[in-house]
């Protein structure tokens, strides 16, 4: 039998088959730490490539596993035991866009930013904005069902994927749509992180852009009182287009790099968009400016122009890569709460954090309770690497504990899938794993994801939960 | 064999069992659990006596399905109202599934909040009965579809066991989204018990624009209505359905939402736009006014019992809508639509559809001239088959089905393709 390196090329040719150690480096990792080489990898052109590749590797017993650019934080691309990993580098196109019914077609490889791009001239834009969304794909956000600021109002991607074409583990091309009758296999699919099929075009919806737009920051003493401030807006019954916290560490870290003018010295600052109708952006600023300032907001400041909200949210999307600067090494944890538990819940953090004598910083999206404490460390310390793997545990217990959950954007991936277990039973996991079974009864696509592996260990891998912190010149690869 | 506490027909008498009949089957027995474990030792029993359930809530959408090939039990959700988890603050809801969708609006609106379901019969349809039927609303436009606002859900399986997914924040992508799968599977993968949904602020002005036209301004209408700076939460474009925003002639239906300022703006710009298409008198309802003619549409969307009509829903994209529309009354002269500018849906309604000697099946022009078309309700006797042409990813929801119910308990025959 022909090894299936040489059947790859065979079928494929070299210009879509890798195979070289020295090319497959670049696949054996993500923004997780855990590595490991694949046997294969392609770059193929359509989703007629990708199925030639999926029947050799079905036949040659070799896991699949899609990546887009890599950016996922919970080694959902790490191939772990190794065989072909599919890139959607090649396939990055903007295929169709029907400006008067909103609608796009795109490969999976297209870069998030670029689609927006591509489409503002027309009014409209593509409204799913994760941080790394300069670099990571629309495939790969589909995989993880990726959020992003903006996702208080618009939702996450899941409420913007019309209908995906994927590939089976036979091979085989099949087209969903979530107007066709039938399962809604479509919303099945996104967030299954490449554990179902592999995903080669996508039909997005777009929005219309908003007549207008305003940014605001407020500061704070500290995150609990900022944290109150937002559960008070949401409270009201007032949803803004995002309401994001960063804390001083972060703030000042952020300034230090982009000087977007976040005040440098509070304990905490509120990014605020609200985006609508004009009508309603000056009296929707003065309701929020008055909610902030009743539960403790130092001050409120709205940016001036476009430049100057540009310039305040690339600083907030570049938060965790300019924690480079004073990190040696940091971990990002997700996770999401009842918007009421906020304040209670990053007293909990700030007093895990103190246990484990770990600094810690916050920059998440507030609104949403989603939860993103970023743990300091030294990788070259053993007890610090340890406590870190502990801390995060804790702090997913506490999410739990509150009433919520242990990946609010993230995914699952290779790292929280031992976590799964503590929030769900196993009977809810069962209901899972049977639409698993039908997709793909070999553990064929993405193995070692999502689910736990069998014994319940309750631990967050202690190999895989602590990474370097990447050089802020990345920073968009790792923002949460 | 059936939990304590469950009323089974012992104590129903016949006829009530009438009332659950599904084309020529009723069922033998009727069960209506007080909570999940209930329901699922409900299923589990079902399954070992061999029996096939069909859930029912408010019934008003049964008639979206075809008629069961096996029916012995029928599952009642009626009782499973509670309000689990309400937080205001939160924006966030967890309901039991058998809650009616007029009691759960009146329970966020004591907070000013509201789920934008857009059902029909809101006073008798469940919640749990409007994400299993897969409905879908004209507002879905402007706030997304009830599988978008659903955030976690309780589902009792064939086997007899409770699965959970989701939960109760607003953005999770913990473990897959399950949700998604029970959403309109019609109940063949499970009778779902508990909803979580993520809930919206109401609008503080809601305005319901009716404007009439003569035939002559139709193209002009439409075209001015779909070209609105503001667009409203809803544009229908309504041809018969005299008793939807009562009139006689075709008429634009516009429904504005927002603060006072947006839905004032709103309005000139509609009542401006209109104008310059010709069609001179736009009336105007606010607030409970405008959400009972908003209700008396999507009402229009179901047959009440007893009605013979054939209605059928066929999915495109707005821009084509109200020529669809148009095709349609040009091939059945009887047909009355409802065009929705702002979703792309089409919904065709023919009153005694089986009339006609030897002319071809209703649903059989409309999926000629529309492409897919489901069916949204029928008479009893009706033969058109709910669903039309099967997808072609009919092999992974049969395979589907087979995983979560082998034995085909749940509502077997209703789905796509014979699932």
């Amino acid at each position: 039998v022909q090894p299936f390196a040489a059947r790859l090329h065979d079928a494929l040719g070299p210009e879509i088959v890798r195979t070289d150690p020295e090319d497959l480096a670049v696949y054996a990792f993500d923004a997780y730490s855990e590595d490991r080489l694949p046997s294969a990898a392609i770059v193929p052109r359509d989703a007629r490539e990708v199925g030639i590749a999926v029947r050799i590797a079905r036949e040659c017993e070799e896991p699949v596993v899609p990546r887009g650019a890599g950016t996922g934080l919970c080694g959902g691309a790490v191939p772990s035991r190794g065989g072909l990993v599919v890139s959607f580098a090649r396939m990055n196109r903007l295929l169709e866009f029907d400006e008067r019914n909103r609608r796009a077609r795109v490969q999976p490889g297209l870069i998030n930013l670029d689609l927006s791009t591509a489409i503002a001239s027309h009014g409209v834009f593509y409204a799913p904005d994760p941080s790394s969304q300069k670099i990571s794909t629309i495939g790969g956000n589909v995989g993880t069902n990726a959020g992003g600021p903006h996702c208080l109002s618009y939702g996450t991607t899941t409420n913007h994927v019309l209908g995906l074409e994927y590939v089976d583990t036979a091979g085989e091309i099949h087209r969903t749509s979530i107007d066709d009758p039938g399962y809604d296999l479509t919303g099945v699919l996104v967030g299954s992180e490449g554990t179902l099929g592999i995903v080669t075009e996508i039909e997005v919806k777009l929005l219309k852009l908003p007549d207008a737009v305003r940014v605001c920051v407020a500061a704070f003493a500290d995150v609990e009182t900022a944290s109150e401030a937002v559960s008070a807006i949401i409270g009201a019954g007032i949803v803004p287009t995002a309401l994001e916290i960063m804390d001083a560490l972060i703030t000042r870290a952020v300034e230090a790099h982009y000087h977007a003018g976040y005040p440098e010295n509070a304990g905490a600052v509120l990014l605020v968009e609200i985006a609508g109708a004009q009508d309603d952006a000056a009296a929707g600023e003065a309701m929020l400016a008055k909610i902030a300032r009743e539960h403790g907001a130092l001050s409120w400041r709205a940016a001036r122009d476009r430049a100057e909200r540009d310039a305040l949210w690339a600083a907030r999307k570049g938060a965790a890569g300019a924690m480079g600067r004073i990190a040696p090494n940091y971990y990002i944890q997700d996770a999401c709460v009842p918007r009421t538990k906020l304040p209670q819940v990053m007293h909990r953090i700030d007093a895990i954090a103190r246990d484990f004598a770990l600094p810690v910083g916050n920059v998440f999206h507030a609104g949403d309770g989603n939860l993103h404490p970023l743990l300091i460390f030294d990788r070259r310390d053993k007890r610090q690497v340890r406590a870190v793997v502990d801390a995060g545990t804790e702090i997913l217990r506490t999410c739990i504990e509150m009433g919520g959950t242990i990946s609010g954007e993230h995914g699952i991936g290779y790292e929280k899938r031992e976590t799964l277990s503590l929030v769900f039973t196993p009977d809810d996991l069962a209901a899972m794993a049977n639409v698993r079974e039908v997709f793909d009864p070999m553990r064929a696509f993405n193995p070692d994801k999502i689910f736990p592996s069998g014994a319940i260990c309750g631990e967050v891998g202690v190999r895989g939960g602590v990474r370097d912190a990447a050089p802020a010149q990345a920073e968009a690869a790792v923002t949460p | 064999v059936i939990a304590k506490g469950t009323r089974t027909t012992r104590a129903r008498k016949k006829v009530s069992l009438d009332a659950y009949a599904l084309g020529a089957l009723t069922p033998a027995r009727f069960v209506e659990p007080a909570d999940a474990a209930e329901t699922a030792a409900a299923l589990r029993a079902a399954k070992d006596a061999g029996e096939a359930v069909v859930v029912f809530g408010g019934g008003t959408l049964q008639r979206a399905a075809n008629a069961p090939s096996r029916y012995d039990v029928v599952l009642s959700t009626k009782r499973l109202t509670a309000v689990h988890d309400y937080d205001p603050r939160d924006l966030t809801a967890g309901v039991g599934a058998g809650m009616t969708v007029a009691e759960l609006q009146r329970t966020l609106a004591q907070h000013r909040q509201f789920l934008p379901l857009d059902v029909p019969f809101a006073q008798q349809a469940t919640v749990g009965g409007t994400l299993a039927a897969g409905w879908t609303g004209p507002r879905r436009a402007a706030y997304g579809r009830p599988r978008d606002l659903l955030i976690g859900a309780t589902v009792a399986l064939a086997n007899g066991t409770l699965a959970t997914s989701g939960g109760m924040v607003v953005k999770n992508v913990t473990g897959y989204d399950m949700g998604k799968l029970y959403v309109g599977s019609h109940g063949t993968l499970g009778a779902i018990v508990r909803t979580n949904f993520k809930v919206l602020p109401a609008p503080a002005v809601r305005r319901l624009a009716i404007a009439p036209f003569d035939e002559e301004l139709r193209e002009r209408a439409v075209a001015h209505a779909n070209g609105l700076a503001l667009e409203p939460v809803a544009v229908l474009l309504i041809d018969g359905f005299r008793e939807a925003a009562p009139a006689a002639r075709p008429r634009l239906v516009a429904l504005l939402e927002g603060s006072e300022a947006v839905v004032d703006r709103g309005t000139r710009e509609l009542r401006s736009a209109l104008g310059a298409a010709g069609i001179a008198e736009t009336r105007l309802l606010d607030g409970d006014d405008a959400a009972r003619a908003f209700q008396s549409v999507l009402d229009a969307y179901a047959a009440r019992d007893g009605e013979t009509s054939l209605t059928l829903l066929a999915r495109g994209l707005p821009s084509e809508a109200a020529a669809r529309a148009q095709r349609v009354r040009a091939a059945i002269r009887r047909a009355e639509t409802i065009a929705d500018l702002r979703t792309g849906d089409v919904v065709v309604r023919v009153r005694e559809p089986a009339g006609d000697d030897g002319a071809p099946a209703v649903d059989t022009v409309v999926r000629d001239l529309l492409g897919r078309a489901s069916v949204l309700s029928s008479g009893p006797a009706s033969r058109a088959d709910a669903w039309g042409e099967a997808p072609a990813t009919l092999s992974p929801m049969r395979e589907l089905k087979a995983q979560f119910d082998p034995q085909g308990v749940l509502a077997p025959g209703r789905f796509v393709g014979g699932i």
